[in-house]
Order: structure tokens, then C-alpha cells, then sequence
């Protein structure tokens, strides 16, 4: 019910007077009315900025924040006022909410910036008026696609899982060439034997002067028939292999088969194969003929290397309904004009409009303003209907064009703003991240300053801050002491990445478990590739400037942490096996070699065992396989 | 051959005919001639019909509602109804937000007709409340007077059957199909039998103010009924 008209019950509750005398039964007692109170002003400061309504404007919609008990916790005694630390430009959406019952989005407002807004007071987004409600969902569909385009580009270029097959390295190959050296080789020269397949094939029907015996002129594809006829085997082999190659790697091989791109890559070979089998039968070579005109496919292999091409096919696709009621009405169009000339004409001495469908193609012709002039209208009428129909005829087909236009320019621009944003995001995180590794080794220079002792602390606390100056020094000495308290609590230390390194690296040599050579061998540089990536990981809430410099003893905590916490989940019996083999050799060297032994069991068996109580103990068992690998 | 000729001549007379007559409409669709004289633009609706209400002595001489009271009266009415007015429309639209399953058109029409007093079409803000002063402050000979106004549709005192039988069924009508017992048709119509017997004392057929209002103080139902709502502003 609107809030408004909330504000009419006491007049429906009059008017039921009128039922009264008329009622069957005796009625049921009022509810007792304990809002004796007076409906009184309310002052909301948000950032500074008053905002004063009525209590019952706020009660109207008792399930959001401000119309529940929950405004109590921003009660602020001093000034007798409740004060939201939010924006105050959205904040006055939100409140012509209460008043109105109508939510509006401001056009001007970020999409995100908004939502949250609404988030924080409760109030859910889809009760947003449909004056606004459209374009808020477009908004936020778009806000959703650069989100995913971000992921998808993230996930895409970022990660590089190090145990992928070489049939998942050749897809990924395929799909973006610019992974390897390799791939962009393989790119280009499929590339150029397109093209040189195609032009073999315009080349081929040219004509080339005359034989000794004929008069006519042949063509070039006669005359050197053999040269051709290696150049397309040539082509066509690199076509197939390819083909093979991508249907080898692809990782669904059925979807692969169903895509346009696999469709079109056969049309384009499937000819000459056909030709090869085929005996040089009368009958057959004119079907055979016509097969070759699908050699002309070929060139939409290149479809994959130009980004503007598929672009467009994806514009079509996206038109289908305008390109479908453009087809439609000029049908229609064409139908009606083509039946009135026809009838005008008629009775014109040798017209050449012999019948409807014969008129079909002056229609054609003329409203697509072409106007060959084999038909023309002799009579009077039929001149008449023809200058109707050829100014029609440019209003219909000018109409859907915009449509269409506009499709491809979004379509476009979303497109180049993907690549645009690619690219600023690496410029961005690339600056961010210098900035940042000015405060990384933060707790590490605190340490350094020889300023961790218990007996100093409080003395050296002032000289830390002085020494630290940051803008936020409370913060920082919490932190601080914090990741001391850590340190404490392990018995082992933070230390920065370079120490830990060359720890890594004297570890590897040192000591070769004789059955994972494999782990020893790429441990050094899979254990860096593994850290680094484990930074960029968003599931983390370690912060960064504790896992660059406490990489190695980091994962000894956890190993540790993971040792302790063994004997509770010993009563699950797929660890039992794996259980004997590591205990021992953890207790004894609480080193890297842990960690690296304790690899072989995968645990991957846990999340069947576990239930989600246990989440954060396999978590941290993941973890530890990770960083060993 | 004179056949011929005429065929062609006659399809080209026709032809052209067609043409003309479809070029004169379509250039009066392009709105380039016009054949008759009433092509005036839509007309806006008559925008805001202003009405501003007495002031608020004079409301609180008329009514038994206080200052206070009044304030918070208004602010709702303006709220919803901005232009000072509620026409039969709007009012229709209001009151049926409270009765969801049921259709209360038919019943807000004879509570509209009821509130405006002076039969303008339009319920203003002093009708409103002057309707309101009665239902809510009023004694109970008011109330009374005022139910029986209510009935009497076309207000010629007295209340009979058919008048009676239009308010009971748009009474039944607010509460929609799905009821517990399943609504008959006919109760409304028995419904109406079981009023006209308690009322109607000299058995005419018609109700006169006094028989209601007699018969009404007599019965402690319906006069503890009337003071159930005393409270609600």
C-alpha cells in the first residue's frame, strides 16, 4: 500500500460507521492505540547535512532502517539528533522515499555508489519507481557486464595454473594468441595462407590470353592448372591440420563442432576433398562446380583474427528483429507496389510487365533507388505509382538503419571500453602497487629499528611513531604489535622476501626427497610463481605486506597450525593413512621439507569428510599444498 | 474491342480515383489540410483544480477536531490529493487499496455520494472533514443520522428495499468470491429481509429516519458498535 495512503486508514475506519447498523454479528474490539504519542519532528544529520521529517513519514515502512529500532543505534545524545556518517545527495532519494512512497534513481548518481546507499538503509531497489526503474537497470546491467568483462579478462591473462595439460595450453593457444611466441607464429601463418587462398582463388578466374589452337581467351586456373592445383592442396592441408589441431584441444568437443567458427572452417575444405573423391562424371562435376563456389568461405576464417569482423556478425545477430521487420516491410512493399504497377500497366502496348512476379524486380530496383531502367512505365498511372514507390521505398529502408547503427556503434564502443579498460587497469594497479610497496615492508622496518622488546615498548612506542610517521600512526602500532603477538605466538618470524628466497633456494639444493623429484626441481621458481600469485588472490584477508615478507615462515605457521590441529581430524578415515606417514617427519624438522612431504595426500578427499565446520581446517591444508608445489 | 477500351479506361478512372482519395488522406494525416474545423489539439485535462480550504478557525469552529488534529488531518488529504479536491475517480482508487480481494467501487461511490454534501462532484477538504467531525466526534443521534444518509441513495428519506438491497450488495461485494461460507447470491437479498424486519416497525416497506433511529437505539449491538471508533485520529 502506498504511504500515502496509509494516512487514509483513520477515514476507512470512520466510514465502517456504515456497516453498523446493518452488521449481523456483534463487532470485535479495536486494538488498543498505544502511539499516544505525538507524532513529532526528527532530525537526521547525515554528513552534516539536516534533514528534518516527520516520526510517522519514517514508521510508514517499519521493516527499513530508519523506520525500526535500528535508527537507535545512530542516536547521537549530544545534539539530541541522529547522524549518519552516508552521503547526503543519495540520502535525499532515500528520504523523498518515506514521503512520497515513490523511490527515484538520479541519473547523475553512480550505479554502485547507489545500490549501496540502499543496502545500508535497507530499503530494496525494487520498489524503484517505473519512471526510474528502467534506465536503473540498465544502469546496473551494465555495471554487471564490465564487472564479469573484468573477471573473465582477469581470469583469462592473469592466471596461469601451472599444471595445465598440453591440450589446455594448445586450446588456450588457439584461443588468444598472443599467450606465446608460438601461437602468434601459428596465427599469422594461418593467416597468410588464408589470404593466399582466397586470391588463388579471384586469380584463378581471370583470364589469361589464349592457347596456341583455341581463339578463346582461358583463364588463368586452366592454363596453369597444376600450379593451382598444389597451391589449394598446400592450403588446404594447413586448413585441415589446423582443424584437427583445435578439435584436438578443444575442451568440449561437441560444442566445439557446433560453433560457426568449426561449421565455416569445414565449408572451407570440405570442397576439395569432395573434388579429390569424386570421378570426373558429367552429371556431377556441374554439382561439383557449384561446390567450389564454397571455397569463398575461407574468408571467413578471418574472421577470427579481426575483432572488427566479428563484431560485426555479433551486431547482426543482435539486430535479427530489425533486419527481420526491414525484410518484412519491404515484402510488403514490394507485394503492393509491384500488384499496382502490374494493373497500371496493363494496358500499355508491350509492357514488360508481363506479370506480378516480373514486376517484382522493377519494384526492387526501384525503391532500393537503383533504377537500371530495363522496366519502365509507359503510362501515366503507372508513372504515377512508380514515383510513389520510389520515395517509399527510401523510407522504408531509411527507417531500421538507425537501429541497426546504433546496435553496431554500442556494441563497438563496448568493445574498444573493454580494451580500454584492460589497459588502464594494468597502468592503475601498476602505480597503485608502487605506491604501495613504500608501507609493504612496514612492520619489517618497525622490527629493524630494534624496537620489538617487551621492556622498551611503551618508551619506544612515541620514537616508532616519530620514526613511522604515517597518517595513520594509532592504527599502525596496533597492527604492529599485532603481527608481534603472531610471531609470539608461533615462535617463528617475519621475514622479507629476498631472505626468504635464497632460504628457498639453499633448502631445494640441499635437500632432494628422493620420490617427488618433481617438486624439488621446479620447487624454487613453482614456490615464487605460487607466492606471487597467491598475493593477487582476493579470497585472502592476510594482508599484503605480511605474505611478501613472511612467505616462508608463513607457510611453517601454517604448517605447524596444520600439525596441531591433526589430531582432531584423525578420526576421519581417509586421512588415517596419510596420517602416519607425515606426523613424524613434521615433528622432527618443522622446516620446508615438511611442507614438501606432506604433499603426496591430496587433500581433496577432505571436503567430502568435512562438513562445513571444518572449512577453515582443510582451507588451511589447502594452503599449505599450495605453497609447497 | 470497344469492351477493351472501356476495361482499360475503366481500371485507369479507378486507379486514379483511388490515388486521390489516398493522397488527401494521407496528407490529412500529415496534418498538411484539414477537413473539419474541430481539429483543436487534445485538450489538456482541466489541470489542477485549485482549492484551497477554509482556514483553520474557522474549521475548528465548524468541527470538533483541534488544531492539532485538523493539521495532521490535512497533511494526509494533501498528500495524496494535491490539487485540494478528491474526485470519485480518486476516491474509488483509495478506498479500494484496503480492500484488496473485493471490489469496493460500488461502495465507495455511495460513501462519496454520502461525503459531499453539497453534490459538486468533488469532496473537498471541509466536506472530508466535516464528515470526519460527525463519524468521530459526533453523538450518537449524528452518527445514526449520518448511516441513514448513507443508505438513503437518492436521499428522499426514506430507505427502501432496492436502496437497501444496492448497499448490501456492495457490502458483500468488498469481500470478494473467496469467503467462508461460500457467498451465496441471494444473501445479500436475505440479509436485507432480516434488516427490513427488525426496522421497519409499521411493515410499509420503506424506513423511515425515525424507525431507524428508534430502532437502532434499542439495540445494544449496534450502540456499542457506534462508539468503537472513537479514537482513531
Amino acid at each position: 500500500m502506498a504511504a500515502g495512503v496509509a494516512a487514509w486508514l483513520p477515514f476507512a475506519r470512520a466510514a465502517a460507521i456504515g456497516w453498523m447498523p446493518v452488521a449481523s454479528a456483534p463487532m470485535p474490539t479495536p486494538p488498543p492505540d498505544n502511539r499516544r504519542k505525538q507524532d513529532g519532528l526528527i532530525l537526521l544529520n547525515v554528513s552534516g547535512q539536516k534533514f528534518q521529517t516527520w516520526r510517522n513519514t519514517l514508521e510508514r515502512y517499519p521493516d527499513t532502517l530508519l523506520g525500526s529500532t535500528e535508527r537507535e543505534f545512530f542516536f547521537h545524545e549530544e545534539t539530541n539528533e541522529y547522524f549518519f556518517d552516508r552521503d547526503p545527495d543519495i540520502f535525499r532519494h532515500i528520504l523523498n522515499f518515506y514521503r512520497t512512497g515513490k523511490l527515484h534513481y538520479p541519473r547523475q548518481e553512480c550505479i554502485s555508489a547507489y545500490d549501496e546507499e540502499l543496502a545500508f538503509f535497507g530499503i530494496i531497489p525494487e520498489i524503484i519507481g517505473d519512471c526510474c526503474y528502467e534506465e536503473y537497470k540498465d544502469r546496473r546491467r551494465e555495471n554487471q557486464e564490465r564487472i564479469q568483462d573484468d573477471e573473465d579478462s582477469e581470469n583469462q591473462n592473469d592466471m596461469v595454473p601451472p599444471d595445465m595439460t598440453f591440450r589446455e595450453t594448445m586450446w588456450r593457444a588457439f584461443e588468444n594468441p598472443h599467450t606465446s611466441t608460438m601461437a602468434l607464429v601459428f596465427y599469422y601463418v594461418t593467416g597468410f595462407f588464408i589470404a593466399v587462398s582466397v586470391m588463388a582463388n579471384v586469380v584463378e578466374t581471370v583470364p589469361c590470353g589464349t592457347l596456341q589452337n583455341r581463339v578463346k581467351q582461358v583463364s588463368c586456373g586452366e592454363r596453369y592448372a597444376l600450379a593451382f592445383f598444389c597451391l589449394d592442396t598446400a592450403c588446404v592441408m594447413i586448413f585441415t591440420v589446423e582443424y584437427l589441431l583445435r578439435l584436438m584441444a578443444a575442451p568440449s568437443r561437441w560444442n566445439f563442432i557446433k560453433s560457426v567458427m568449426s561449421v565455416i572452417d569445414v565449408v572451407a575444405i570440405m570442397p576439395y576433398y569432395i573434388g579429390l573423391v569424386m570421378t570426373d562424371n558429367e552429371d556431377v562435376s556441374g554439382a561439383f562446380v557449384t561446390l567450389r563456389v564454397f571455397r569463398v568461405f575461407r574468408i571467413f576464417k578471418f574472421s577470427r583474427h579481426s575483432a572488427g569482423l566479428r563484431i560485426l556478425g555479433y551486431t547482426l545477430k543482435s539486430c535479427a528483429s530489425e533486419l527481420g521487420f526491414l525484410l518484412f516491410s519491404l515484402t510488403m512493399a514490394i507485394i503492393i507496389f509491384a500488384t499496382v504497377m502490374f494493373y497500371a500497366e496493363k494496358g500499355s502496348s508491350a509492357s514488360k510487365f508481363t506479370s506480378i512476379p516480373a514486376a517484382f524486380w522493377y519494384t526492387i530496383v526501384t525503391m532500393t533507388t537503383l533504377g537500371y531502367g530495363d522496366m519502365v512505365p509507359k503510362t501515366i498511372v503507372g508513372k504515377i505509382v512508380g514515383s510513389v514507390c520510389s520515395l517509399s521505398g527510401v523510407l522504408v529502408i531509411a527507417l531500421p538503419v538507425p537501429v541497426i547503427v546504433s546496435n553496431f556503434s554500442r556494441i563497438y564502443h563496448q568493445s574498444q571500453r573493454a580494451d580500454k579498460r584492460r589497459a588502464q587497469k594494468k597502468t592503475k594497479l601498476g602505480r597503485i602497487a608502487a605506491r604501495k610497496s613504500g608501507g609493504t615492508s612496514a612492520y619489517l622496518q618497525y622490527k629493524s629499528n630494534g624496537l620489538l622488546s617487551d621492556l622498551i615498548d611503551e618508551a619506544s612506542k612515541a620514537a616508532g611513531q616519530a620514526l613511522v610517521c604515517k597518517a595513520n600512526p594509532m592504527f599502525d602500532t596496533h597492527h604492529n604489535h599485532l603481527l608481534h603477538c603472531l610471531e609470539k605466538t608461533t615462535n617463528h618470524e617475519f621475514v622479507d622476501e629476498q631472505t626468504f628466497e635464497t632460504s628457498l633456494l639453499e633448502v631445494s639444493m640441499a635437500k632432494h626427497p628422493p620420490h617427488s623429484p618433481s617438486l624439488s626441481s621446479g620447487s624454487s621458481s613453482q614456490g615464487l610463481s605460487c607466492c606471487s600469485r597467491r598475493n593477487k588472490r582476493k579470497s585472502f584477508n592476510v594482508p599484503n605486506s605480511n605474505m611478501t615478507g613472511g612467505h616462508r615462515n608463513s607457510i611453517q605457521e601454517l604448517s605447524t597450525i596444520h600439525i596441531r590441529e591433526r589430531p582432531i581430524t584423525n578420526s576421519r578415515s581417509s586421512l588415517n593413512a596419510k596420517f602416519e606417514e607425515t606426523v613424524p617427519l613434521n615433528c622432527k624438522q618443522p622446516y620446508i621439507t615438511a611442507a614438501v612431504i606432506t604433499l603426496p595426500t591430496p587433500p581433496v578427499t577432505t571436503p567430502e569428510n568435512d562438513g562445513s565446520a571444518s572449512s577453515p581446517d582443510y582451507s588451511q591444508a589447502n594452503i599449505v599444498r599450495v605453497s609447497a608445489l | 474491342m470497344l469492351n477493351v477500351l472501356w476495361e482499360t479506361e475503366g481500371l485507369q478512372a479507378v486507379g486514379i480515383v483511388v490515388l486521390v482519395c489516398a493522397s488527401l488522406k494521407l496528407l490529412h494525416l500529415l496534418g498538411l489540410i484539414n477537413f473539419s474545423e474541430d481539429s483543436v489539439e487534445d485538450e489538456l485535462e482541466l489541470s489542477a483544480v485549485r482549492h484551497r480550504p477554509e482556514g483553520l478557525e474557522q474549521l475548528e469552529a465548524l468541527t470538533r477536531f483541534n488544531r492539532k488534529e485538523l493539521q495532521i488531518l490535512y497533511r494526509g488529504f494533501k498528500n495524496e490529493c494535491p490539487s485540494g479536491v478528491v474526485n470519485e475517480d480518486t476516491f474509488k482508487v483509495i478506498y479500494s487499496q484496503f480492500f484488496p480481494q473485493g471490489d469496493a467501487s460500488m461502495y465507495a461511490h455511495f460513501l462519496f455520494n454520502a461525503f459531499d454534501t453539497d453534490k459538486d462532484g468533488s469532496v473537498s477538504f471541509e466536506d472530508f472533514v466535516m464528515g470526519l467531525s460527525i463519524l468521530l466526534r459526533g453523538s450518537v443521534q449524528e452518527k445514526l443520522n449520518w448511516a441513514f444518509n448513507l443508505y438513503d441513495i437518492n436521499k428522499d428519506g426514506y430507505i427502501t428495499k432496492e436502496e437497501m438491497l444496492d448497499i448490501m450488495k456492495a457490502i458483500y461485494d468488498m469481500m470478494g468470491k473467496c469467503t467462508y461460507p461460500l457467498l451465496k447470491d441471494d444473501t445479500p437479498r436475505q440479509h436485507v429481509e432480516i434488516f427490513f424486519q427488525k426496522m421497519d416497525k409499521n411493515k410499509d416497506g420503506v424506513v423511515t429516519i425515525d424507525e431507524f433511529i428508534d430502532c437502532c437505539q434499542n439495540d445494544e449491538n449496534i450502540m456499542r458498535s457506534m462508539q468503537l471508533f472513537e479514537n482513531v485520529i
